[in-house]
């Protein structure tokens, strides 16, 4: 890392002095910049025309879904009766899904206030902004890292019989180790081979709340039990 | 002209003055006054009388209440239940999320339809993802020897009510 | 009879001294009038007047950014139409919902366009996120608009699930009911804020009076206003930013 070029910042009271940077950005962690001449186009029409066409689509394709599908609407409210199953809205039943294993406090305060500031603190942690690919530095390492981590999440969570989140944590796993040694090999194998750690991190994140959200939604009945899609009530 | 200027950097530095005094008590204020104004919306947003319906309710007499005799009140999502000595009452709100249990006669068990949960009569967890057993709640007798159960009052667990 | 087409109707109407009052700059063929249409406009000003070509593509950024901003536009247009037939008090509601889905013109198609406009919109609010992420289009100087991002994330939640109550069915109060119970179990202030969110000990009118106020103003207030400095922030911060680009043809010197 180089060291951080002079300030030369105007240093005055006088509210007319116009100060010369307004940013500083550090030379190793910029996004990455062509440095040769970008083309420019006029905003009018180029870029308002297709934002005029996405808008379009986006109205026509909602009203076709709108069209053909229903909103549900069931019974009146009623406090004195539960229906069973009881489900939250598709977007919350990867959560009502991790209460059935974990106690309120953890999967409905826990765990989602942790996942909203890991989300908010990710351009602040310097892993995030200096990573390279995972398999380019010190494999060795690297592997027994995988592996430790790997290991401690599926005993974590096997410990509370959650297997909707240890299968994908080996399913990652194999992939985050089927990348190594990469860099020989077809563009998709070196794509993977590119992946950095925080990236493998989020992918992980982002399979294990897809999975969780899609056996609530398909998979679950009355009293939460499993079931097959056909005999689960699927709410919109 | 320098020298003039050099005094003025000298007064500066022996401390704040009354522009500084005067702007901090001005922040101040505003600080106060925003600090007050949220206590006082916050105070506002609570409400202080609720509608909602009275948690006493009359069970009947004891002696409706034999050993094993379980009756479901659905409005004050209560069960009342006979004992070897006498009648108690359980809340009928799953100690999960909150969702209304049933009583299952033929398995004997109390069971909530959110998460599979399953309580024992006396309210205890035998399965399912409940934290805390079901709530016993205060039961009492009326000039006329009527059972009285009180849903917002917790009694401790096993104190069962000789009639 | 002096012959009119459409084309010189239209620029007789341009000349007149009202037109003019009203439109400062002129049809759109040259650069000068292109650039009056976007910086003499309030809503189009956020707009640069001139943008980087590459940033046009779809692979770029898969206008998921776009998208959320559409389905947010539809929530609002169908939001402020339904709420000319809502009331929000029980059982009110309730017949409010049966009267919108028989006896309302188009009621039901409303209805329904609001409902799959909120999941397109919590969807591609997710979609856009992990785009950016795998982008790396969070580094300096774009690591704040991140952040407003993520709140942009919470606030479309909440507006989904604040709206979820108010049908005030089955499903909407067994599912809020949940929920707040969950609120309940966070540590020494979860039985507070739950008595706040429902204005009360149990789901009831109060609680839907609330959601409703939260639903139909605070919280689209709150998008509004973080979605201005959110949009404000990728003009300032030099326009979109789409997949990392490899820097070694600088080095070579190429042109295209």
């Amino acid at each position: 890392m180089s060291a951080l070029p002079p300030l030369g910042v105007v240093d005055s009271a006088d509210p007319l002095e116009t100060p010369r940077r307004v940013a500083l950005v550090r030379p190793d962690i910029r996004p990455e910049v062509r440095r040769r001449e970008e083309r420019w186009v006029m905003t009018f029409p180029h870029l308002i025309v297709r934002e005029v066409i996405l808008f379009q689509i986006v109205v026509i394709g909602l009203a076709l879904a709108a069209i053909l599908f229903d909103a549900p609407l069931l019974g009146i409210a009623n406090p004195l009766e539960t229906p069973n199953p009881a489900k939250a809205p598709w977007y919350f039943l990867g959560l009502q899904e991790l209460l059935h294993y974990f106690p309120p406090v953890v999967a409905g305060v826990l765990m989602p206030t942790l996942t909203v500031l890991a989300l908010a603190v990710i351009p602040y942690a310097r892993i995030n902004l200096t990573a390279g690919p995972l398999w380019a530095a010190r494999p060795g390492r690297t592997a027994a890292g995988v592996g430790a981590a790997t290991v401690l999440l599926v005993a974590l969570f096997a410990a509370f019989a959650c297997w909707p989140i240890v299968v994908p944590t080996i399913l990652v796993a194999a992939a985050i180790f089927a990348a190594r040694g990469g860099e020989s090999g077809g563009r998709m194998r070196r794509r993977l081979a590119r992946v950095t750690l925080p990236e493998w991190i989020m992918t992980w994140f982002v399979v294990v709340a897809t999975i969780l959200t899609v056996i609530g939604t398909f998979f679950r009945g009355p009293g939460w039990s499993l079931v097959w899609p056909w005999d689960a009530a699927v709410f919109g | 002209m320098r020298e003039d200027l050099e005094d003025l950097s000298g007064i500066e530095e022996e401390g704040p003055n009354r522009r500084d005094f005067f702007s901090r008590v001005g922040l101040a204020a505003c600080a106060v006054a925003a600090v007050g104004s949220g206590i006082v919306t916050l105070d506002y947003l609570k409400p202080k009388v609720l509608f909602e319906p009275p948690t006493r309710f009359r069970a009947g007499s004891p002696l409706d209440y034999p050993e094993g005799v379980v009756r479901f009140n659905r409005q004050q999502k209560a069960y009342v239940i006979g004992a070897p000595g006498g009648v108690y009452a359980l809340s009928a709100v799953c100690t999960h999320l909150g969702c209304i249990t049933r009583y299952l006669s033929d398995e004997k068990c109390i069971a909530c339809p959110c998460h599979g949960s399953r309580f024992d009569l006396e309210g205890n967890v035998i399965h399912g993802p409940a934290p805390r057993p079901l709530q016993w709640l205060e039961m009492q007798v009326d000039a006329t020897g009527t059972l009285l159960v009180d849903t917002s009052v917790t009694i401790p667990h096993g104190r069962v009510f000789k009639a | 009879m002096r012959e009119m087409s459409l084309g010189s109707l239209g620029s007789r109407l341009r000349d007149t001294g009202l037109y003019r009052s009203i439109v400062r700059h002129g049809v759109a063929d040259t650069n000068r009038n292109r650039s009056l249409i976007i910086f003499e406009n309030l809503f189009l000003h956020v707009h640069p007047v001139k943008v980087r070509e590459k940033t046009l593509r779809f692979s770029h950024t898969y206008w998921l950014g776009g998208i959320t901003l559409a389905s947010a536009l539809v929530l609002i247009a169908t939001g402020i139409l339904l709420m000319f037939y809502y009331h929000p008090s029980v059982p009110q509601a309730y017949r409010d919902m049966k009267e919108l889905a028989f006896v309302v013109e188009n009621g039901t198609f409303l209805r329904n366009l609001h409902r799959w406009a909120a999941h397109l919109m919590v969807l591609a609010a997710f979609l856009h996120m992990l785009r950016v992420f795998y982008h790396h289009a969070y580094r300096p100087p774009r690591q704040f608009n991140w952040v407003v991002g993520v709140v942009l994330l919470l606030v479309t939640l909440l507006l989904s699930y604040t709206g979820y109550l108010l049908p005030w069915d089955q499903l909407a109060f067994w599912g809020v009911s949940v929920g707040t119970n969950m609120a309940k179990e966070a540590p020494l202030i979860g039985e507070q804020v739950r008595f706040l969110l429902l204005g009360g000990h149990a789901v009831s009118e109060n609680a839907l009076l609330r959601f409703y106020v939260l639903h139909c103003v605070v919280l689209p207030v709150a998008l509004l206003l973080l979605l201005s400095v959110h949009i404000w922030r990728v003009r300032k911060d030099g326009g979109v930013q789409g997949p990392p680009e490899e820097p070694d043809i600088a080095d070579r010197g190429e042109v295209p």
